[in-house]
C-alpha cells in the first residue's frame, strides 16, 4: 500500500479496462497524444489507479447500466438542447461520458495560480483600454488591433467598473499539449457557459463511484453557485449591502437556457427576460405581480450586442431600452461588462503574455499556444505557405465555425481558405494543429482514447476565485479535435484531487463532531 | 414579491394540468362505459364530447377514435397532449420557480405523451395509459403540494387550477342538467358515468348511498362543500387564494378579489330548491362566464398593469 502511490503497477496499454468485455472489442490504444490516464508503455498514472481499479471490478454490462441511469436523469432533469427537425424538434441532452478525468494537486495549483494571474491582468487590460489606454500609447499592442476589434465597445470609455473587475465570470479553455503541459487556447470573457454541465457531471460522476469518488478526495464544486452571488453582490457593495441580483437570460429557445434557470434557482435569484425589465429615469426595475421593483445586479447571458437597443443592436427584443444608461449613470451594474469581449479577441490573444508582463511584471504562468498574425505580412506568407500544418481561424468567430484545420483539408479547401485569408488578413490567425490529450471514455462498452480540453471557470469581483473543477469537453468522434458542442462534443466531469494538506484539513474537520470538545 | 410574468406562467401551468386530468378521464369514462354494449355508452361518449364542445353524434359513434383525438391528437388545442406540452412549456419558463421534484413529475409526463411509441401504446391499452397519466399528474400535484412553498407561486398556480376546475365542471353539468325540462339523461349506468368524469363516483356514494339520482348529483357537484371537484369547492379556494393574493393590492386594484368572492357567495348562499325549479342553467352559464371575468381581472391586475400605476412619483 504505502508504495502504491509512488511506484505505479505496470499495466500494458493493451489491457482490457473492463474485466468482463468482450475479447474482439477493441483494446484502449492511445495515440501519439499525452494520455491523462495512460503514461508511455501503458503504465497507469498514479491518479488514475483507483479508478482503473473500480472500473475493472465493474464490468462492461454495469458500466452501460450506469450510463443508461445517467443519461436518463439528465433527461428528467430536463439537461438537454433542442435540436430542430424539419417536421417536429426533439430534446436531446447533451452527450455525457461516464469516466471522470483527473487532475492531481499539483498540477492544478499550476492551473490556479495561472488563470488568476491570467484574469487580474485581464481585468488591468480592459480597465485600461477603457480608461487612460496607457498600453497603447506604450506601443505594446498596435493601436488599430484593440479599436478595431469588432467587439471594442467605445460605449464604455470612461465608465466606472467597481473593483476594476470587468470580467466577472470567466471560462478559459485550456489544452494539453502532446509535452503534457497546459496551454490557454482561448479565454471567454463574454458569457462562458458550461458551468451547470461541470455541476450536472459532478451529480452523476457521484453517484457512479460513490466510493472511489470518496476514498480520492476529490475537491468540491458545489459552492459555485453561492461564490457566484457572492461575487455578483460585491459588485454594488460599494453603494447597497443587500443588492437584489437577478440572471438575464435571451428566453427559454436559448440553447443555454437550462443553465440560466439552473443558476438562477441554485442563486435563488429571479430569472429575468428583457420584458420584464422597466427602465425609468435611469433606474432598472422589473414587473412583479405588486408592482415595480428596483433591480440592482444584473447576471446577463445575452450578449452585448443585444441588451440594449437604444446603444447597441436596434433590432434587439431581447434586453431592456435605457439599460446601458441605467448603468453609465451607475444605478445597476452589468455583469460581465459591456465590451469584455476585446480581451478575449483571438489577435489581442496573442499579446496576452506581453499584456500579462506589462501590467504585472511577471512571465505568464499558463504559456499560449503559439499564434501567427496574418495581419503581419511576413507572418501571413509564413502561414499560407504551410496552410498543411496550421489551423486558421478567423479572429471573430467562435463555437469552432470559420476555421481550417490544415492537416485535415482537401487541397481546395485550403485553396480556398487562403484566398479568404489574402482577401482580409486582419480577420485571421493561424496556431499549429495541436494534439489534444485524449482521456478514457466509455464508447460502445469499450474504454477509448478521446481527445478533451479543459474549461475551468473562473470568478472576480472583489477578489477572484477559481473553482477547483472544470467542465472537460470531449470530441466523440475517434480522433477528431473538435470539442464544441455545437460540433457534436460530449462532456465528462473533472476531479481535482485534494493535496496532502487539504486533505488533513478535511480528516481534521470529520473527524471532530462539530462545536465538540476536543 | 414574485415576477409578474412568472405568475402569469405558474397560474397557465396551473390550468394545463387541470385540463389534461378532465380531458383524460372523460376520455377513460368513455372507453371504459363503450365496454358494455348499450345505450348508455353511446350517452356517455355523447356527454363527454358535449363537454368538450363537440356535440356531433357520429362522432360519439367512434368511441375509440374520439378517445384517441383527445389524448394525442397533435392539431387540436383541446387534447391531453396539447395540454401537458403547454404545461410543461409553461414550467420551463419558470424552472427556477418550481422544485426539481415537481418538475420532474410534469417532465415525465411529457415525455410519455411525445414519447416515439405512444400511438402504439394508446392503441395497445388506452384504458391504461390514461389512467397512468391521471395518476402521474395526481403526483405531481402532490409534489407541487408537498415541495413547494405555499407561497405566492403556489398560490397562483392553484388558482389556475381551480378556475379551470370550475369552468370545466360547469361546462359538464351544463351538458345533462342546464335545460330542466330535459335532462340529458335519466339512465342510470349513464349517470354513474357522469359521476366518474366528475371523479365523484366513491366520494358521492358515500353521502347519498347508492341512490343515483339526477337532482342529487347535480346537488352534489355544484353545491358539496368538502368534495374537492364541486362547483362550491373549487370557487372557494379561488377567493381564498386570491384573498392572499391581493392582500397589498389597494382597494380599486382588487378586482379580481371582489368577483371572485360574488361567485363564490353566490354557490355558497344559494338556494338548492330555486335552482332545481328554475334549471340550473343560468347559474352554471354565469360560473362560466365569472370564472372568465376572474380569470381576466387577475390578468389585469397582476399581469398586465399599467405601469403609470407603480413608477415612483
Amino acid at each position: 500500500m504505502s508504495s502504491g502511490d509512488s511506484v505505479a503497477q505496470v499495466q500494458t496499454a493493451q489491457i482490457k479496462p473492463a474485466g468482463s468485455l468482450a475479447p474482439s472489442q477493441s483494446a484502449y490504444l492511445p495515440g501519439e497524444a499525452y494520455d491523462e490516464m495512460f503514461a508511455a508503455g501503458g503504465v497507469t498514472r498514479p491518479h488514475y489507479e483507483l479508478l482503473r481499479h473500480r472500473i475493472e471490478t465493474l464490468g462492461a454490462d454495469e458500466l452501460e447500466d450506469r450510463q443508461e441511469t445517467l443519461e436518463r436523469s439528465f433527461l428528467l432533469q430536463g439537461i438537454t438542447f433542442t435540436v430542430y427537425g424539419a417536421e417536429s424538434s426533439t430534446e436531446r441532452i447533451i452527450p455525457t461520458d461516464l469516466f471522470p478525468r483527473i487532475i492531481p494537486a499539483n498540477e492544478w495549483s499550476t492551473i490556479e495560480k495561472g488563470l488568476t494571474q491570467r484574469l487580474r491582468a485581464l481585468n488591468m487590460f480592459l480597465a485600461d483600454i477603457y480608461g487612460d489606454q496607457r498600453i497603447l500609447m506604450d506601443g505594446v499592442i498596435p493601436r488599430d488591433l484593440v479599436l478595431g476589434a469588432p467587439s471594442f465597445r467605445r460605449q464604455m470609455q470612461h465608465l466606472y467598473v467597481p473593483h476594476k473587475a470587468y470580467a466577472n465570470v470567466c471560462g478559459s479553455d485550456l489544452i494539453r499539449g502532446t509535452d503534457g503541459a497546459f496551454y490557454v487556447l482561448e479565454d471567454n470573457l463574454r458569457v462562458p457557459s458550461g458551468v451547470s454541465y461541470m455541476l450536472a457531471n459532478r451529480d452523476a460522476s457521484r453517484r457512479t463511484f460513490p466510493g472511489t469518488f470518496r476514498q480520492a478526495g476529490v475537491r468540491p464544486v458545489e459552492r459555485y453557485p453561492d461564490l457566484l452571488l457572492a461575487t455578483l453582490k460585491s459588485m454594488s457593495s460599494e453603494w447597497r449591502s443587500n443588492p437584489q441580483v437577478v440572471v438575464l437570460t435571451p428566453g427559454v429557445y436559448n440553447s443555454a437556457y437550462y443553465e440560466h434557470a439552473y443558476l438562477a434557482r441554485l442563486m435563488g435569484v429571479p430569472l429575468l427576460e428583457g420584458r420584464d425589465l422597466v427602465v425609468h429615469d435611469n433606474m432598472v426595475y422589473m414587473r412583479t405581480t405588486n408592482g415595480l421593483r428596483r433591480v440592482d445586479v444584473i447576471y446577463r447571458r445575452v450578449d452585448d450586442d443585444f441588451i440594449d437597443p437604444l446603444s447597441f443592436r436596434r433590432d434587439s427584443s431581447l434586453g431592456a431600452a435605457g439599460l446601458f444608461n441605467a448603468y453609465r449613470a451607475g444605478n445597476v451594474v452589468i455583469c460581465n461588462a459591456p465590451g469584455t469581449g476585446v480581451a478575449d479577441d483571438k489577435a489581442v490573444y496573442a499579446y496576452v503574455p506581453d499584456i500579462i508582463r506589462y501590467y504585472l511584471g511577471e512571465d505568464a504562468i499558463l504559456p499560449n499556444v503559439e499564434t501567427y498574425l496574418c495581419r503581419e505580412p511576413s507572418q501571413l506568407s509564413h502561414v499560407l505557405s504551410n496552410l498543411d500544418k496550421y489551423v486558421v481561424k478567423a479572429v471573430g468567430a467562435s463555437g469552432g465555425y470559420g476555421m481550417l484545420v490544415g492537416p485535415h483539408a482537401s487541397a481546395k479547401e485550403r485553396a480556398d481558405f487562403a484566398e479568404a485569408v489574402k482577401a482580409d488578413p486582419c480577420n485571421y490567425i493561424a496556431q499549429p494543429t495541436i494534439q489534444l490529450s485524449t482521456a478514457p471514455c466509455l464508447v460502445d462498452g469499450a474504454m477509448e482514447p478521446r481527445h478533451v480540453d479543459l474549461r475551468p471557470f473562473i470568478l472576480s469581483g472583489d477578489k477572484i476565485v477559481v473553482t477547483p473543477g472544470a467542465l472537460t469537453r470531449v470530441a466523440l468522434k475517434r480522433g477528431s479535435l473538435v470539442v464544441n458542442s455545437s460540433q457534436g462534443g460530449g462532456s465528462k466531469d473533472t476531479w481535482v484531487l485534494a493535496d496532502d494538506a487539504d486533505m488533513a484539513a478535511l480528516d481534521d474537520a470529520a473527524a471532530k463532531p462539530a462545536g465538540g470538545r476536543p | 414579491m414574485m415576477l409578474a410574468r412568472v405568475a402569469d406562467s405558474l397560474y397557465w401551468i396551473g390550468r394545463y394540468v387541470e385540463r389534461a386530468e378532465h380531458l383524460s378521464r372523460l376520455a377513460v369514462v368513455m372507453l371504459n362505459a363503450n365496454l358494455d354494449r348499450t345505450d348508455a355508452a353511446a350517452q356517455a361518449a355523447q356527454i363527454a364530447l358535449a363537454a368538450v364542445g363537440d356535440p356531433d353524434p357520429t362522432r360519439a359513434a367512434q368511441v375509440l377514435q374520439s378517445a384517441h383525438d383527445l389524448a394525442l391528437d397533435k392539431e387540436d388545442t383541446g387534447s391531453v397532449l396539447i395540454s401537458l406540452s403547454r404545461a410543461r412549456e409553461n414550467a420551463r419558463q419558470v424552472r427556477d420557480q418550481i422544485t426539481t421534484e415537481t418538475w420532474e413529475r410534469l417532465n415525465l409526463l411529457y415525455l410519455r405523451v411525445t414519447d416515439p411509441g405512444v400511438e402504439e401504446e394508446f392503441a395497445d391499452d388506452a384504458a391504461g395509459f390514461l389512467q397512468a397519466i391521471i395518476a402521474d399528474l395526481h403526483l405531481f400535484k402532490g409534489a407541487a403540494d408537498a415541495t413547494m412553498s405555499h407561497g405566492e407561486g403556489w398560490r397562483f398556480m392553484l388558482t389556475g387550477i381551480y378556475i379551470e376546475r370550475a369552468q370545466l365542471m360547469a361546462r359538464l353539468l351544463e351538458v345533462c342538467f342546464s335545460d330542466a325540462a330535459r335532462p340529458a339523461t335519466g339512465d342510470h349506468i349513464a349517470l354513474m358515468s357522469l359521476l366518474r368524469m366528475a371523479c365523484a363516483l366513491e366520494p358521492y356514494l358515500r353521502v347519498y348511498t347508492a341512490d343515483i339520482n339526477p337532482r342529487f348529483i347535480l346537488e352534489f357537484l355544484l353545491f358539496d362543500e368538502d368534495f374537492p371537484r364541486s362547483i362550491r369547492f373549487s370557487t372557494e379556494r379561488i377567493e381564498e387564494h386570491l384573498a392572499h393574493l391581493s392582500r397589498r393590492l389597494e382597494g380599486e386594484r382588487a378586482d379580481a378579489l371582489r368577483l371572485a368572492g360574488r361567485l363564490n357567495a353566490r354557490l355558497k348562499y344559494a338556494d338548492a330548491d330555486e335552482v332545481e325549479a328554475a334549471g340550473a342553467g343560468s347559474l352554471l352559464s354565469a360560473v362560466a362566464d365569472e370564472c372568465a371575468a376572474i380569470h381576466e381581472a387577475m390578468y389585469e391586475t397582476f399581469v398586465a398593469y399599467p405601469l403609470e400605476l407603480s413608477l415612483p412619483a
